[in-house]
């Protein structure tokens, strides 16, 4: 197993339930089920695989030269992305978000932040206004995607087993489920996780970090990849900020230093306080035409 | 946390790649702000190897700009 994460059971597939239905279906086995022959994507181009002597070593970029000869074996020149498979079928999503004029957050943050207590007292503001669809990701249990339902909106559960993010395919699988229509909102609850999701894109137009005061002012400089990867910062629970001493200015301070560029919003999704300020954030970001459009 | 996934993706990528050949050793180039932990991805290098041509090999890493987290290269063990 992995030394460093929680990956225990490595039989647990990913799957997706769609509570309304009832259905629920396996995405993809375990994450040790064996290295995955099966899939028949991947087009490496073996740009003309000829030996060639001559060229210099240690250049990097796209020049054909797949082969060189170390000081042992042949070198294979490769350069390719670890994550090249998902950032392409994100692209892929970002383009289906785009054309259809959906505005898809990837919502971020550690466990118990608050988002899908946000994502309902939303659902509830927008009600009758601007449609709401959510992707709920969890290891397990279909707990919120039902609690997205009570609230009033359509969610699709995605749990990841031993995955500790959700990745495009699974945002892609959940997406044609769902079909979230024109001029409405997707919103992707991501697993609990302030570490990995930082990594993944999922085509979402903005990942929207939030961050919970009794978890202390420092999150930003600890988890620096998520708060730098997020377009806004939420900082949620603001009720509980004298119980917990909680101190804002340093907070604002210590997500500025990783990311001066991210709009802060402050609000407590128990009392409402602040939700004003997230409201018209959204409706700023369903007005604003995507980017490169 | 998720390097697991992340070496299954390196060795199926490598392995595609060289097809019958067996590899010795990968070479990755990660950036600072790549988010991965080389000293996990090492551990589960190993194991996500197992039973393909990259069992036994090496992983070494080379460092990168920026989020790059890229297959810089692999060598392929000598035909003799
Ligand atoms: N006091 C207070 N409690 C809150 C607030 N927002 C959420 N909570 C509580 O925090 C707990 C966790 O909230 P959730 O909305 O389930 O958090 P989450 O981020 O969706 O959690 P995971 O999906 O498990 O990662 C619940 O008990 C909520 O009632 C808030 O603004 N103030
Ligand atoms: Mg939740
Ligand atoms: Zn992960």
């Amino acid at each position: 197993m992995c030394g460093t994460c929680g990956c225990s059971d490595p039989a647990d597939p990913v799957t997706l339930t769609d509570p309304e239905k009832g259905e629920r279906s396996v995405l993809r086995r375990g994450p040790l089920a064996g290295p995955g022959h099966d899939e028949g994507h991947h087009h490496h181009h073996a740009h003309g695989q000829g030996h060639d002597h001559d060229h210099e070593h240690g250049h990097d970029h796209g020049h054909d030269q797949p082969h060189v000869h170390g000081p042992n074996g042949e070198v294979v020149s490769l350069e390719q992305a670890v994550l090249a498979e998902n950032d392409r079928i994100a692209l892929r999503n970002r383009g289906w978000f785009e054309g259809r004029g959906v505005l898809a957050l990837n919502l971020v943050s550690s466990p118990g932040a608050g988002k899908t207590t946000l994502l309902e007292r939303t659902i509830e503001a927008l009600a009758g206004g601007v449609e709401i669809a959510v992707i709920e990701g969890d290891q397990m249990t279909a707990n919120d995607a039902e609690r997205i339902r009570a609230a009033g909106a359509r969610a699709i559960q995605i749990n990841t087993g031993a995955g500790c993010h959700l990745e495009a395919d699974m945002v892609a699988e959940a997406t044609r489920k769902l079909d979230p229509p024109p001029g409405s909102i997707l919103m992707i609850e991501n697993v609990g996780n302030l570490v990995c999701p930082a990594l993944f894109d999922l085509g979402e137009r903005m990942k929207v970090a939030i961050i919970s005061t009794p978890e202390g002012e420092d999150k930003p400089l600890k988890y620096p990849h998520m708060f730098r990867a997020a377009g806004a910062v939420i900082v949620n629970k603001i009720d509980l900020a004298p119980h917990v001493d909680f101190d804002q200015a340093r907070c604002f301070e210590n997500i500025r230093q990783v990311n001066p560029d991210a709009e802060l919003i402050v609000l407590s999704a128990r009392t409402g306080e602040g939700m004003a300020d997230w409201l018209a954030f959204l409706r700023r970001q369903r007005r604003e035409e995507p980017i490169g459009a | 946390m998720h390097e697991l996934g992340l070496t299954r993706n390196i060795v199926s990528i490598v392995a595609e790649h060289a097809g019958r050949r067996r590899v010795r050793r990968v070479r990755l180039a990660i950036g600072p702000f790549a988010c991965v932990e080389p000293r996990a991805l090492s551990f589960c290098f190993g194991l996500a190897a197992e039973g393909t041509v990259l069992a036994g090999a090496s992983l070494e890493f080379l460092e990168a700009e920026g989020d790059a987290f890229l297959i810089k290269d692999y060598e392929l063990e000598e035909v003799a």
